[in-house]
């Protein structure tokens, strides 16, 4: 805003000049040279603000932000950062695409290439959500993005050079693979250092201190079970106030949906979809065509009571393709115009609902999935999307309204709270305080409950060692652990920051769960304004950034710079490995000193200009 | 230690220093009359005091919608204060001590408690209602103004946009005081400072109805100083926040004595504001 009303100032000087030059320029005759001379347009500092969750919601991006900012000050660019809500942020950056640049973490884990597909292809640059929220269009990665799903051999190569081209283009830089700090008390329960919180599946593993595993559901009443009470205490208040496993504002790593809903499969962490809601699924060699026939486990119930069948997961399939079900396009057919209606596709899951062509049901508990062109092995991501039920989310399909108000295209499937929800996980809802508190309870129709083996961790198997799990909201990370130290809650639900560590340390009772996560930080540009239009302007702002400084002091150490998202994975090519420094982007200085001179002449090289030490470009 | 632990101590703590100050600030005298002038005075700002009420009960409701409203309308002002003010919070704060951090988390939380709480009881014990009547509308007027600047600007303190920079003292240091906070305010509401209005508000009383509580006046100035210091040290507010405060209450303490004035000589019956001159001059001739 403030560029505009700058360059709009600019503009009305340099007219108010022209026309005093004119009336000189016309006297002498020289109307031709003020033509030439006009045509010249003024130029401005460019400038670019980074949006950021404030230290309160997040104990490392504002400052990450802000040390990004002095670099890009130090260059001569007008860099400031503004700090914004999550939801808000989110808001603003995958549904609005109001932003120059942001921070924020990759939502989900990132293990497979194929993630990539969503993230960057130019096909979603327009949709919302976390598909390509850069604007980044590139059509040979487009290319490439969609050669991956098809090798089956030669994958990794494409992989390899997709991830070249990305660390080159700069569609986002990478700033850190932060690790997930957490504190857990360790009188009530055990096993944290085993669980991965940062996952559903977590939280199913976690046992009860001093009991065995194997009669955990055994020799207890209920009553006695009642207060068994797993308490979370979390920096991050969007569950307490919306629960849609849709809205892409309000969801993060999704472990409290993943708790409520059931995917058909559960990813293992290590690249491979294993079978959760579904018994079994197999895929038929057929050429040319991808198919999986995916047989349900018997009595699947929804929390409400009602039967989860095959029906379900076929319509699930069609909702995340448009929200609502092509009501529009059918009432067009009926009227003059067929089809002037768009689908409205759900804002998260678009990557892996991408690869299903169609899902038809076969009887109660038998779907066939047909895939897109693609290897089964990739084909299996359709599989961990949540299952939701028809005879709930078939009302969301109209238009989301206020007041009886239709606004803007989204559907109410996509706004809704979905408070209660109604799913067919672990846990079922209890109770919400909005921004205070939510209570889960344990599902007792769970197919965990009966089936002790059944190719699952063996952990899982019984259910979850608790019978509630109540998440309470605190203000900041710090409040977070204090209340664990306190013995009021059992866990930070949520990773805390580096600063906390030592006050864990001190606190008896208290285990450090230090995890490296797989969700990077990363600094989005949005590649629709200029001059981040230009992917060598993206490049030198890159060399600007000094991924090790900012692990070594905004991290505090508790991360690791990289090059890739894909980084960690065996996916990442040996060239793109971080060696000291950026292979691909080096910074332009060294231990976070920017070398102004070098980087002035990075900008020239990239053709841009400096006037009076400011990095300028022409309006 | 949960959130009704941390109530309890600062009610405990705060109503401990009403005891003190009723003894030293309203004297006996007034403390022994009290039974008296409570019910002629609560009968006579009822108005004012049922305002009040609903004002808080409003801003308790509003406040959450208005959070969601601002996000939408309002004005992201935190960059700009910075432009302003630049790292003036970062120097104030290079000169923390164990025994100022101390001090000020202590004024923060329950100066700024006895502060607000202590005057509303002391007014009610004097011979006539107009201090706290104007006393009443000043809380009522800060809280409405407040109110609508926290939907129309969104800023975040100090501590939330510059954390290498600014510490967030309060919290570090007595972490469980979060729980309260965030039962009272919210991250993006710090513009302008309620804390820094407020306490000038009752300092600004102080001076004006010092003939009433000439003890109270120093009290109140100190206290207030303190908090406004407070909320900047302890890294919650930029010192814009506190200066648009102060103007605030400026504003608001002005405006009061207006209305309440107004209050007197008008609506209300002539026997009642009869009897409060009177008792005017009777507080006068002491």
């Amino acid at each position: 805003m403030a560029e505009s009303s700058r360059s709009l100032a600019g503009g009305r000087r340099a007219t108010l000049a022209s026309i005093a030059a004119g009336a000189v320029a016309l006297g002498s005759g020289c109307a031709r040279r003020l033509r030439t001379v006009t045509g010249w347009e003024p130029s401005s500092q460019v400038s670019l603000r980074i949006k950021a969750v404030p230290a309160d919601a997040d104990p490392y991006a504002l400052r990450a932000a802000r040390t990004v900012a002095g670099w890009f000050r130090a260059a001569g660019i007008d860099a400031g950062v503004t700090p914004v809500a999550r939801e808000e942020l989110l808001r603003q950056v995958l549904l609005n695409a109001e932003f120059d640049l942001f921070v924020a973490r990759l939502p989900e884990r990132f293990r497979s290439p194929d993630g990539l597909y969503s993230l960057l292809h130019s096909r979603f640059g327009e949709a919302p959500g976390w598909q390509n929220p850069f604007g980044y269009a590139d059509l040979d990665v487009d290319e490439m993005l969609e050669t991956q799903r098809r090798a089956s051999d030669g994958r990794r190569q494409v992989v390899a050079r997709i991830q070249r081209t990305v660390a080159e283009t700069q569609p986002f830089t990478v700033l850190a693979f932060p690790d997930d700090i957490r504190t857990a008390r360790t009188d009530r329960y055990r096993s944290w250092l085993v669980a991965d919180l940062a996952s559903p599946l977590g939280y199913l593993t976690v046992e009860r201190a001093g009991a065995d595993p194997s009669d955990r559901r055994d020799g207890s009443t209920p009553e006695a079970r009642a207060d068994e009470v797993l308490r979370l205490a979390v920096t991050d208040r969007r569950a307490t106030e919306n629960l849609n496993p849709l809205a892409a504002e309000f969801r993060g790593h999704g472990v409290l949906t993943g708790l409520l809903y059931d995917p058909l499969g559960y990813d293992t962490g290590t690249g491979t979809v294993e079978p959760w809601l579904a018994e079994s699924w197999a895929f038929p060699e057929e050429r040319g065509e991808t198919r999986a026939r995916v047989r349900l486990r018997e009595d699947l119930v929804w929390h409400d009571g009602e039967p989860l069948t095959a029906s379900d997961v076929a319509f699930t399939h069609a909702l995340l393709a448009d929200t609502s079900l092509g009501a529009d396009r059918q009432e067009g057919e009926a009227g003059t115009e067929a089809g002037t209606e768009d689908p409205v596709p759900a804002p998260r899951f678009q990557g892996r609902n991408s690869l299903v062509a169609d899902v038809r049901v076969l009887d109660e508990t038998t779907v066939e999935f047909r895939f897109v062109e693609c290897d089964p092995g990739v084909a299996t991501r359709a599989f961990t999307v949540p299952v939701l039920p028809e005879h709930v989310w078939a009302d969301r399909t109209g238009p989301a309204s206020v007041g009886g108000i239709v606004v803007g295209g989204a559907t109410e499937a996509l706004v809704t709270s979905n408070i209660p929800p109604v799913g067919s996980g672990p846990l079922r809802f209890v109770r919400n305080t909005p921004r205070e508190s939510l209570v889960l309870e344990r599902f007792d129709g769970h197919f965990l409950d009966d089936d002790p083996s059944g190719g699952l961790p063996g952990r899982m198997a019984g259910g979850p060692a608790f019978d509630r799990l109540s998440v309470r909201v605190v203000g900041s990370d710090v409040t977070a652990v204090e209340m664990v130290a306190d013995g009021d809650a059992d866990v930070t639900g949520t990773a805390v920051g580096a600063a906390t560590v030592p006050r864990i340390g001190r606190a008896d009772d208290l285990d450090l769960l230090v995890d490296r996560s797989e969700t990077p930080y990363l600094l989005g540009y949005n590649a629709r304004r200029p001059p981040l239009t230009n992917p060598r302007f993206r490049n030198t702002l890159a060399r600007l950034i000094d991924g090790s400084y900012l692990a070594g002091t905004v991290f505090e150490g508790y991360a690791q710079p990289a090059v890739s998202p894909l980084a960690g994975t065996d996916w990442l090519p040996s060239d793109l490995r971080w060696d000291g420094t950026n292979p691909v982007t080096p910074f332009i200085g060294s231990d976070g000193e920017l070398d102004v001179r070098r980087a002035r002449d990075a900008f020239r090289d990239a053709g841009y200009q400096y006037d009076e030490g400011a990095l300028v470009e022409v309006n | 230690m949960g959130l009704l632990d941390v109530v309890a101590e600062v009610g405990a703590v705060v109503a401990g220093l009403h005891v003190l100050a009723a003894v030293l600030v309203v004297g006996p005298d007034r403390l022994r009359a009290a039974p008296r002038r409570v019910r002629a005075n609560l009968s006579a700002v009822a108005p004012a005091l049922a305002v009040l009420g609903i004002v808080l009960a409003l801003n308790r409701v509003v406040r959450d919608a208005g959070v969601e409203l601002s996000w939408i309308i309002g004005l992201n002002i935190t960059g700009w204060i910075h432009a302003v003010e630049g790292e003036f919070i970062a120097v104030l704060q290079s000169v923390s001590l164990p025994a100022l951090t101390a001090y000020f988390g202590f004024i923060y939380v329950f100066g700024y408690v006895f502060l607000l709480t202590f005057p509303l009881l002391a007014y009610l014990l004097h011979d006539e209602p107009r201090p706290l009547r104007v006393l009443l509308v000043t809380y009522v007027l800060n809280y409405a103004l407040g109110l609508v600047c926290y939907v129309t600007f969104v800023a975040y303190g100090p501590r939330n946009f510059m954390p290498e920079l600014v510490g967030s003292l309060l919290f570090t240091h007595w972490p469980q005081s979060q729980l309260l906070t965030a039962q009272v305010n919210v991250n993006t509401n710090v513009f302008p400072s309620l804390h820094a209005s407020l306490s000038t508000t009752v300092a600004l009383l102080a001076h004006r109805f010092r003939h009433v509580y000439p003890r109270w006046r120093p009290v109140a100035a100190v206290l207030a100083a303190s908090i406004a210091l407070s909320t900047m040290y302890l890294g919650i507010h930029w010192l814009t926040d506190v200066l648009a405060g102060v103007v605030l209450a400026a504003a608001t303490v002005a405006a009061a004595t207006r209305v309440a004035a107004d209050g007197n000589r008008g609506g209300r019956g002539g026997t009642d504001s009869g009897t409060e001159r009177l008792s005017r001059n009777t507080g006068r001739w002491r």
